[in-house]
């Protein structure tokens, strides 16, 4: 006579395991709902996926709250196996780590890593009066017309965070991103940093009153490099990535 | 190691993760969706099962689907458990993530100017679907597909299909569920919302759990290699679709996306290294490895890297020739 086999027993926490899902399931609804409400996906992702992960976030909610409904319901003691209790354990200690940890992301070592952004646009806004360009603004527009001397003297007012280069003093850049950090891009421009002033450090959030002055490039020619009037230091937008 | 770095790597890894998990639950509620609609899912063994056929209409079926690879996971292992022939079930999970309106819409949006590559995308995709599907075809399913996916597959399969040996429950072994041991061409009644439930919200938390560790691979590549070393041999025709390859596998980016990512470096690399990196990522990256683990044995998986790497190379030299 084959004896039977006993299920494996399982840890008591886990003998409920309709709870434990709706406990795991809770929490990653919980990591994508408070990452919509507190602005941690601003700094993660770009702002045409916001609505996907908050609606995702709710559709957790959903599941985890039908969840906990079976796991209170009449006769559901339902007993998961080691693999289950395990995948249960483990993704809920992930989700409680995402949502304690916030991201705190150094950006100049982000962009330290990367190659800059190359991309051509087709359609610019020259119409733009100068001093209300953005930093990517700046770098979009002398990318398609790289004749410096049209830009010579004009106003600039641009924020941005300080990126160390080599060889060279720091530019004032900022990170394009076309859907999460992941594929972060760096832009920047070379700025002239006032003698005797100590430097900034990286990664330091800084809004730059100035002009556009031009400046013998490294390779030869001439480059245009922001020259400032008035440095200020900001915290960081709440909007740090820029599409 | 430096704390910055960590801390970078650490915000990359919530960047990847949460922009991939609402996609990870598409895909879970549509295979949930096709378990209910379509229980015993007869009609995915009524998909041909003729070798080019098959991975083409699989291939196809990536239309119904607006998800990308991740999503795509948790639908072709539904398929395969049904009893799909294996043809289909692969072709749609090596394909669908670009044969699908988001994915082609936002190539174009991100490459108006470039008609040929709106062409070339999708049809490269169904030509490494295809050779994939032929590929891991040889290799015979018992060798190929993880332990359970094979068990709940032979239990879908009509007898004739499968040798009764083969059989791991049912007829012979141990007693099959009663939802599932009904003669394969006799549709199962339709199950509970709450065994569905219990079902999806585990299948979800098994594929995160993964989702994580792929997540957790990438990020680390990504903050400690610098990219430019991938990209420094950008003219080079056979280096730099090599580097474009090793591009799309390290930064495991959404193929609904990786258009637009694809674009800042567009400038600095021949055409095939761009269609390279357009057609590798969807099919396999770090963050997909350990999601197509749910599927395959170590093997199919070292298969499905070295030939879809294979054929994308080919393809990305041939345009090379082509566009030069």
């Amino acid at each position: 006579m084959i004896p039977l086999q006993r299920p494996p027993e399982v840890p008591p926490p886990l003998q409920r395991a309709a709870l434990w899902r709706a406990a795991s399931l809770g929490l990653w609804a919980l990591v994508l709902l408070c990452s919509s409400i507190d602005g941690r996906l601003d700094l993660l992702l770009r702002a045409v996926f916001h609505p996907l992960v908050a609606l995702a976030g709710l559709l957790l909610l959903l599941v985890a709250l039908v969840q906990l409904r079976l796991a209170f319901g009449a006769g559901r003691r339902e007993r998961g196996d080691r693999r289950q209790a395990r995948t249960l354990l483990l993704t809920t200690a992930i989700a409680l780590l995402v949502l304690l940890l916030p991201p705190a992301p150094s950006f100049a070592d982000l962009a330290g890593q990367r190659p800059r952004d190359e991309t051509a646009e087709s359609e610019l806004s020259f119409v733009l009066p100068p001093a209300q360009r953005s930093l990517t603004d700046w770098v979009r527009l002398l990318r398609c017309q790289p004749d410096p001397k049209l830009f010579a003297g004009d106003p600039v007012r641009i924020s941005g965070f300080v990126l160390p280069m080599e060889g060279e003093p720091p530019q004032l850049a900022r990170l394009l991103v076309r859907c999460c950090l992941a594929d972060a891009s760096p832009v920047g421009l070379p700025v002239a940093w006032p003698a005797g002033q100590a430097p900034f450090a990286a990664d330091r959030w800084l809004a730059i009153d100035g002009v556009m002055g031009l400046k013998p490039a490294p390779g030869g020619g001439e480059r245009l490099e922001v020259v400032p009037s008035r440095i200020r230091p900001i915290p960081r937008p709440a909007r740090p990535l820029e599409p | 190691m430096s704390l910055t770095r960590l801390a970078t790597a650490w915000a990359l890894l919530q960047g990847l993760l949460i922009e991939a998990l609402p996609f990870l639950l598409i895909g879970v509620l549509i295979s949930a969706g096709a378990r209910w609609f379509a229980p015993g899912g007869r009609w995915l063994r009524r998909l041909p099962s003729h070798p080019l056929m098959g991975p083409l209409t699989g291939a196809a079926l990536g239309f119904a689907l607006p998800a990308c690879e991740c999503g795509n996971v948790p639908v072709a292992r539904r398929m395969l458990s049904g009893g799909a022939p294996l043809g289909a079930g692969l072709g749609f999970l090596f394909a669908a993530p670009v044969l699908n309106p988001i994915v082609i819409a936002s190539t174009w949006a991100a490459f108006p100017d470039q008609p040929w590559l709106l062409l070339a995308r999708p049809l490269g995709a169904v030509v490494v679907a295809v050779g994939l599907a032929l590929l891991l075809g040889l290799v015979g399913e018992p060798a190929l597909l993880q332990a359970d996916l094979l068990a709940e597959r032979r239990l879908h399969q009509p007898l004739a299909a499968v040798g009764l040996l083969e059989r791991s429950s049912g007829l012979v072994g141990a007693p099959a569920p009663s939802a599932l041991g009904a003669a394969a061409d006799t549709a199962p009644p339709r199950p509970p919302l709450a065994e569905l439930m219990r079902h999806a919200s585990q299948e979800f938390l098994q594929l995160a759990l993964l989702l994580v560790m792929g997540c957790v691979i990438a990020a680390l590549v990504q903050s400690f290699v610098p990219r430019s070393w991938l990209l420094a041999v950008g003219g080079a025709p056979t280096l730099s679709i090599l580097a474009l390859m090793l591009l799309a596998l390290v930064v495991s980016v959404c193929s609904s996306v990786d258009a637009f990512l694809a674009l800042s470096f567009a400038a600095q690399v021949t055409p095939g290294a761009l269609l390279a990196f357009l057609l590798l990522g969807p099919v396999i990256d770090l963050k997909l490895v350990s999601l197509l683990g749910l599927l395959f044995r170590p093997r199919g998986l070292v298969l499905t890297t070295a030939g879809a790497a294979l054929m994308v190379l080919l393809i990305g030299q041939w345009v090379n020739l082509w566009r030069q």
